[in-house]
């Protein structure tokens, strides 16, 4: 165990997958301008597992989105060294009128990959959510569980680069940004989707950014759990969660503590 | 709370260098076995029924209702007649009427008039589609352009299309460019509504998870926008059609002359002027049947198929 630790460290040392540095974004100008991040520093390595746990208004969402650049930064840096990011939200947001496998392969298809290649990926990536055979299924056939499951396999086909079939993963990692995806579902099965994840996250090696306001699900999945304050966003604290493991939920009364500070100052 | 996390900490197995992709080393990290059958159970429990219903008891649960209406429509009909309330030539019995059908269906002019008019209706709705699907999504979509006639669009709607065919015909006098500028007036502002109100309804999730998978400009057009406003397209289409039909009949009753073949509308004209009450009856079914029957035949199929595809008609 303590080989692959050392292993996992020295791979994380090279670049990082993600850096944000002085990230700040405002909306609108003048008086009415709101900041929804301010002066960001965040640094994800590849293949590593990363919470960011906020209240309401901690700009997790816009933080994401210029991860995903969808949106740009007022000012600061975002840089990515891996292959496109993909997203996944709280609401599956599958193509209603797609099967399953079709709605998989769609992000395959949009990149153009072809048509033999791209079903026999979308076959693996199901399998690899464990949907194998229900890839003819329409998204109402299929329980919310399943959809949310469709939807990481998608996510996963955005990410994974055409040429990802290089095992040592020499090549750019992939990139999951994850909003809440489990927040609109019911506890017995969010329980076994983040169980689902890890399992997922552990054979695939993809990085992973996942927004929560849960801190119980930051500390079941995450490697670090990063906080963040509410309006502006900026970041509060962070923990190593890997390697505090003997001294779990002295890690969660103390994360709880400080998001309640956080959202005590908002009070007033 | 604490039980919780300590399991935490032992499930959260420690990911190994070597073990991308291989299920061998995934084993030994975590009980695999174990979440894959809670997996199974959740899924085969969560998974929505469905409900087998055989298809004789659907074929008589749509069709009986209509059937009984139509019986009973015949039966107030007959007696109606037969009480002579009203006169033999304003309400003739069921039967004569039946024979004049008969006799016009039998005598061969009915097809030429038929496809007169159905040959119209299809050619003015094709034109009408091509049409009002850019303008549709000129509306949807440039903000501008909305505004600009968007109202206009939403007016025209409601104008009865046979207020067009004075000024149709004196501007084309009694010619087909009378008729189809009249179906073309009729049908086009209901298929563009159609298409703007599909697209307006699309979830706003939707074109973000295209924008998200690398869909931009015309691809997300194609594979987002276009199949997503689909279910309000069809419906603009129907009603498109049902509009084309209604203008077409009014345009061939009001405009009658020796340029233009001879339609339903003008074959229930000609019935009118020679009070032949039997053929006004007549030629009306057939409008009817007709405007029912591409209905039944064509836009319904295709629509249940779409709404079907999406979970949106589970019921019939």
């Amino acid at each position: 165990m303590t080989v692959t630790v050392e292993q996992r460290s020295q791979a994380r040392t090279g670049e990082p997958a993600v850096q944000l540095s002085g990230v700040t974004k405002t909306f609108g100008h003048g008086p009415d301008a709101v900041t929804a991040l301010r002066g960001v520093d965040l640094t994800v390595r590849p293949g590593e597992f990363v919470c960011l746990l906020g209240a309401s208004g901690c700009g997790k969402s816009t933080l994401l989105n210029l991860v995903a650049g969808l949106d740009q930064p007022t000012a600061g840096e975002v840089g990515l060294n891996t292959s496109r990011p993909s997203f996944m939200f709280q609401e599956p947001a599958l193509l209603p009128w797609l099967d399953a496998g079709r709605n998989v392969e769609l992000p395959l298809q949009l990149n153009g990959v072809g048509r033999s290649a791209r079903r026999e990926q979308a076959k693996e990536l199901l399998e690899l959510v464990r949907l194998d055979g229900q890839s003819r299924k329409r998204p109402h056939e299929l329980s919310g569980g399943m959809r949310q499951r469709v939807a990481l396999a998608r996510a996963l086909a955005a990410t994974t680069p055409p040429d990802a079939a290089d095992p040592n993963g020499t090549a750019t990692s992939g990139l999951l940004l994850m909003d809440e995806p489990f927040a609109a579902l019911d506890a017995i099965t969010r329980d076994v989707l983040q169980g689902e994840l890890l399992r997922v996250w552990q054979a695939t090696g993809t990085t992973v950014l996942f927004v929560t306001h849960d801190v119980r699900e930051a500390l079941r999945l995450a490697q670090r759990v990063v906080l963040l304050s509410s309006r502006p966003g900026t970041v509060v604290n962070e923990w190593d969660v890997e390697h505090a493991a003997s001294e779990l939920h002295n890690l969660y009364d103390e994360i709880t503590a400080s998001l309640r500070e956080v959202i005590t100052r908002h009070a007033a | 709370m604490p039980h919780d996390l300590t399991r935490v900490g032992a499930e959260r197995g420690e990911p190994e260098a070597g073990s991308v992709n291989t299920a061998g080393s995934l084993n030994n990290a975590v009980p695999v076995d174990d979440s894959a059958a809670a997996l199974a159970g959740l899924d085969a429990l969560d998974t929505p029924t469905v409900v087998q219903v055989p298809w004789w008891r659907r074929a008589l649960r749509a069709g009986l209702p209509p059937l009984v209406a139509v019986l009973l429509f015949l039966a107030v009909w007959q007696a109606l007649w037969a009480s002579a309330i009203v006169s033999e030539i304003k309400i003739p019995a069921p039967i004569t009427v039946w024979d004049s059908f008969a006799q016009i269906l039998g005598s061969g002019e009915v097809w030429s008039v038929l496809w007169t008019s159905i040959s119209r209706a299809f050619v003015g709705f094709l034109v009408a589609v091509a049409l009002a699907t850019p303008l549709g999504l000129l509306v949807a979509r440039v903000q501008v352009v909305r505004s600009a006639i968007g109202p206009l669009l939403q007016g025209l709607q409601s104008l009865p299309s046979v207020a067009w065919v004075p000024a149709a015909v004196l501007w084309f006098g009694l010619t087909d460019a009378t008729i189809y500028f009249v179906v073309l007036l009729g049908s086009i502002p209901s298929i563009a509504n159609g298409l703007v109100a599909g697209i307006d309804q699309i979830p706003p999730i939707l074109p973000r998870v295209g924008q998200v998978l690398g869909a931009r400009g015309w691809t997300s057009a194609r594979h987002i926008l276009l199949p997503a406003a689909l279910p309000g397209y069809l419906a603009g289409c129907k009603q498109g059609w049902a509009f084309s039909w209604r203008s077409l009949m009014a345009a061939e009753i009001i405009a009658a002359g020796p340029l233009l073949g001879v339609g339903l509308g003008a074959l229930l004209k000609r019935g009118s002027d020679l009070n032949d009450m039997p053929t006004v009856i007549a030629a009306i079914f057939l409008i009817l049947i007709v405007g029912i029957g591409i209905e039944l035949l064509i836009f319904r199929p295709v629509e249940r198929r779409v709404l079907r595809a999406r979970g949106l008609a589970l019921s019939s």
